[in-house]
């Protein structure tokens, strides 16, 4: 069995002899365990062992990087010259003023559930199976499609400025992609769960949630184009938020100037209802950590503060180029990272405040208005403005869930959301890295076909 | 390579698999990117490894490795025999792979200049020259990203038919992003050219303009406003059509959405899906392009796949076991983004064919609508029956005349409807548009065209 820690501390003594100023090494040993079913019936069982090494290395602050899959010494030496002689390749950066210096990871629980690493391929399919019947009964069911996926490993990362660390990490998720079918008509939900454990509850309820939306969208009507109010279901707000917030926040696009959101720290630009965290101790959340990408202790930030912008997400490089501290952003990718890529900055668990309305409350609230499920669209960062599909989403009519909207499209500038929120759920889940509860939006334009 | 498949393949087999096939992978590339007139990237990856699948009574077992040694594959063919069998035990729908005819193959990707053998600092000013470009065209341009990717791999296919393909692939592609300023506006333009083959790509005209073409866009689009919403008669260019080709149409085309459950085009076969005239084809033997392939990742020889020939769906996409399953054989769309991956069917090179209209001719007599250029990304639910794609330039058009300059204007359609709703297509079809597209966690290269066309009843998303 491989020392990973060891092994990364080595490689960064034999890179650093090749005379960059500065490097640090990623290793990872992961397994990947997947079950997927389809139309109802177990589909295929995969297996993936993915160990490798990725080599960073610095000269005249210009980085070079150069990664192989194995832990094959041969390999892990070429991948060490390559990324030097990139680094030499390039041109000189002045900003570049070094990589965090030796610090103690902080302490956060829920990285590593043994039970999800002890799980067998046999038993991921067994819970995808189980999440296939949980779609229970029902005529109107007409295909059940499901995938489980599993991750365990170790990540070691070690620098030259003679950090070293170890990650235990374990990874969760759950998919329930159910089709609704009655005469012409024909609708999916979707639902799921991610984590770094095994959430039973959840397991349950993702395939409940996916069968009943799939039902609830197979009612259809059309929406005429103007101004309505938007509840925006916790699923909607991860997408839209999650991106939102890990690219219009990066300081990387904010010393370019590229982000809507440059310019602006300390500014009111939300309502009051608005606070947000970046979070990457919270326990069991699929983007925890103890140290980030470069080895930066991990630390809860605020974000958003009733509204006000408090920071923006650095990394060593652009931390330094604005002499602040890293806010340990640095992501090596996914939850259980990768040795493929060089680290680049990202949020870790984005945390919305949740507020004190029921959804029922909300929508009966709301009078008539657009209860918008999930859309896969982000705004252009650089204007921040919004413009998408709604791929799943309601009409509120009477103060009730009404039919499902086709071939509507919702547009606002997000500054215009962020100010326009007038009601916060008080029930939050998580959804792809955000744990979010329902946001209200007074008014949005929807553009509609009937 | 052909030693450790047929290992592998036999180890499979004698543990029970009723069909097995494996995909063993070396390859290399670089990632070049400057931003702002330094570098910020200069990544070289090195990639081996195999995945091995084995099929029993209607389930796989997909197993993969990046330890290439004898002891290793085999370890990874007998993990995947043993998960087959117990999916095997557990699936409720049983079928066969049915036996074709074993390919044996070996092809090279043509390269006039393999790019394996250009120098990095040749490639690095390459990439400078295009940022150089962007950020001397004009005083509003704020920040630039330029970009090139190249990637070289040697695949083997091989499975229990006897099949055994020997491909060396290679293709490129350059991307270039300009941020332009003015009046405390931001604005974003894009550009990309992509294709497999050799670095001659890098030397065309196409490439060495694409930093120009970037910038140009970025500042053009500070002028523009963000589109009224509402139902339109639209006019999509090139890249929009192809992107609707590819969006609205062609992933609904894919088998395994349909066996899934998953597609409004289940049962579709033969029906009036289109407007008469209107032909769409997805194929991956079109030479030069970005979604180019001559054997696909299950060792099935391309050919090129006409799914709508004058408004009626003529098939779908298939792999092996689409194919089977459908009684109809593959027809080569399998696609694996790399070895670790299981083959899933995808789209190549995607189009609609051309019509016979002159480009102005889709203008005249338009009393109301809007022509959208340039393609930024698109997705789809084929299960849902609808799809958006988002451009990244519009105009009004009013009385046939082009008028006010929008930006990101999205759209959005039912997969049943929007090809009825075409009633126009000119003649000058172009298939230009180099991407990757998405599905199943996986990446491909793919290209998408067609001519201009012109569509009612679209409905665009906008915040006026």
């Amino acid at each position: 069995m491989v020392d990973l820690v060891e092994l990364a501390e080595r490689v960064v003594k034999s890179v650093m002899k090749l005379g960059p100023s500065d490097c640090d090494v990623i290793v990872t040993d992961s397994t990947y365990y997947t079950a997927d079913i389809e139309r109802g019936s177990m589909k295929q069982s995969s297996a993936f062992k993915d160990p490798g090494v990725g080599v960073r290395a610095y000269v005249n602050g210009c980085a070079g990087f150069s990664s192989c899959t194995g832990h094959d010494l041969a390999s892990i030496r070429k991948a060490a010259e390559q990324a030097v002689e990139l680094a030499r390749s390039g041109s000189p950066d002045k900003d570049f003023k070094g990589l965090p210096e030796k610090a103690r990871p902080a302490k956060v629980a829920g990285l590593y559930e043994k039970r999800v690493a002890e799980l067998e391929p046999a038993d991921v399919v067994d819970m995808a199976i189980s999440m296939a019947d949980g779609a229970g009964v029902d005529k109107r069911i007409h295909s059940v499609n499901a995938t489980v996926s599993a991750g365990s490993g170790e990540v070691a990362l070690a620098n030259s400025n003679g950090f070293s660390g170890l990650q235990r990490m374990t990874s969760f998720e759950a998919i329930a992609d159910m089709v609704a079918k009655s005469g012409s008509k024909m609708f999916s939900g979707i639902d799921g769960c991610w984590g770094r454990r095994i959430d039973p509850k959840a397991l349950e309820s993702v395939p409940r949630e996916a069968r009943e939306h799939a039902i609830m969208g197979l009612k259809q009507t059309k929406i005429s184009t103007g101004e309505y109010p938007v509840v925006i279901d916790p699923l909607a707000v991860g997408f839209v938020l999650g991106e939102t917030i890990g690219i219009a926040l990066n300081a990387e696009s904010i010393q370019r100037k590229r982000s809507f959101l440059a310019g602006k720290l300390g500014e009111k630009l939300g309502s009051d209802l608005l606070t947000v965290h970046d979070d990457p101790t919270l326990e069991w959340g699929s983007g925890s950590f103890s140290f980030d990408g470069e080895g930066v202790p991990a630390m809860k930030k605020v974000l958003f503060d009733r509204g006000k912008l408090k920071t923006y997400l650095y990394d060593s490089y652009t931390s330094g180029k604005d002499s602040v501290r890293s806010t340990g952003n640095s992501s090596r990718g996914g939850s259980m990272w990768t040795f493929r890529r060089p680290p680049s900055i990202s949020s870790s668990n984005v945390v919305v405040k949740k507020g004190d309305a029921g959804i029922e409350e909300m929508i009966r609230d709301t009078r008539t208005g657009i209860y918008l499920r999930l859309t896969f669209d982000y705004p252009n960062m650089a204007t921040g403005e919004f413009s998408g599909l709604m791929m799943e989403s309601f009409k509120i009519e009477d103060g009730e869930l009404g039919h499902s909207l086709r071939q509507s499209t919702m547009g606002i500038s997000m500054l215009d959301l962020f100010s326009r929120i007038d009601m916060v759920g008080k029930k939050s889940r998580v959804a792809f890295g955000v744990t979010a509860p329902a946001l209200r939006v007074s008014r949005a334009k929807i553009g509609g076909s009937a | 390579m052909e030693d450790l498949a047929k290992h592998a393949i036999d180890q499979a087999l004698k543990l029970g698999a009723e069909f097995a096939d494996i995909r063993i992978e070396s390859a290399a590339g670089i990632n070049i990117v400057v931003m702002d007139g330094k570098t910020k990237t200069l990544n070289v990856s090195r990639e081996s490894g195999c995945g091995i699948r084995a099929f029993s009574g209607g389930a796989w077992g997909f197993a993969a490795t990046n330890i290439l040694t004898q002891a290793s594959v085999k370890a990874a063919a007998a993990s995947a025999a043993k998960m087959a069998k117990a999916a095997r035990a557990k699936a409720k729908v049983k079928f066969e792979i049915s036996d074709v005819k074993a390919v044996r193959a070996r092809e090279e990707y043509k390269a006039k200049e393999k790019f394996t053998e250009v120098t990095t600092e040749e490639k690095l000013e390459y990439v400078m020259s295009q940022d150089k470009a962007m950020r001397t065209l004009d005083k509003k341009i704020t920040s630039t990203n330029a970009r090139y990717d190249d990637l070289e791999a040697v695949r083997v296919v091989a499975n229990s038919f006897g099949t055994l393909t020997h491909t060396t692939e290679r293709w490129l592609i350059s991307m270039c992003g300009a941020w332009a300023k003015s009046d405390g506006i931001v604005q974003r333009g894009h550009a990309s050219n992509g294709s497999v083959g050799g670095y001659e790509l890098m030397r065309s005209e196409a490439s060495q303009n694409l930093g120009r073409q970037a910038a140009e866009q970025a500042v053009r689009l500070l002028d523009s406003k963000p589109p009224p919403a509402g139902k339109f008669t639209v006019i999509l260019d090139h890249k929009m059509t192809g992107l609707l080709a590819h969006e609205a149409f062609g992933h609904a085309c894919e088998a395994d959405a349909v066996i899934a459950g998953a597609s409004v085009l289940e049962g579709k076969v033969g029906d009036m899906v289109a407007g008469k005239g209107i032909t769409m084809v997805d194929d991956p033997t079109v030479s030069n392009t970005f979604g180019y392939f001559s054997y696909d990742w299950e060792g099935v020889k391309a050919k090129k796949h006409v799914l709508i020939e004058d408004g009626e769906l003529k098939g779908y996409l298939h792999n092996l076991e689409s194919g089977s399953r459908m009684g109809l054989g593959s027809n080569g769309a399998a696609r694996s983004q790399a070895y670790n991956s299981p083959p899933i069917i995808r789209m190549s090179n995607t189009y609609i064919g051309p019509g016979d209209w002159k480009k102005e001719e889709l203008f005249e007599g338009l009393k109301h609508g809007m022509l959208i250029e340039g393609a930024q990304y698109g997705y789809v639910e084929p299960a849902k029956g609808q799809f958006m794609f988002k451009g990244d330039e519009a105009y009004e058009i009013k009385d046939g005349e082009v008028g006010q300059r929008f930006r990101d204007a999205s759209i959005s359609g039912l997969i049943l409807e929007v090809l009825k709703n075409v009633d126009a297509l000119a003649d000058d079809f172009v298939l230009t548009d180099a991407g990757y597209c998405g599905k199943g966690g996986q990446e491909a290269r793919t290209t998408d065209g067609g001519p201009h066309i012109r569509v009612k009843n679209l409905v665009v998303g906008g915040l006026a």
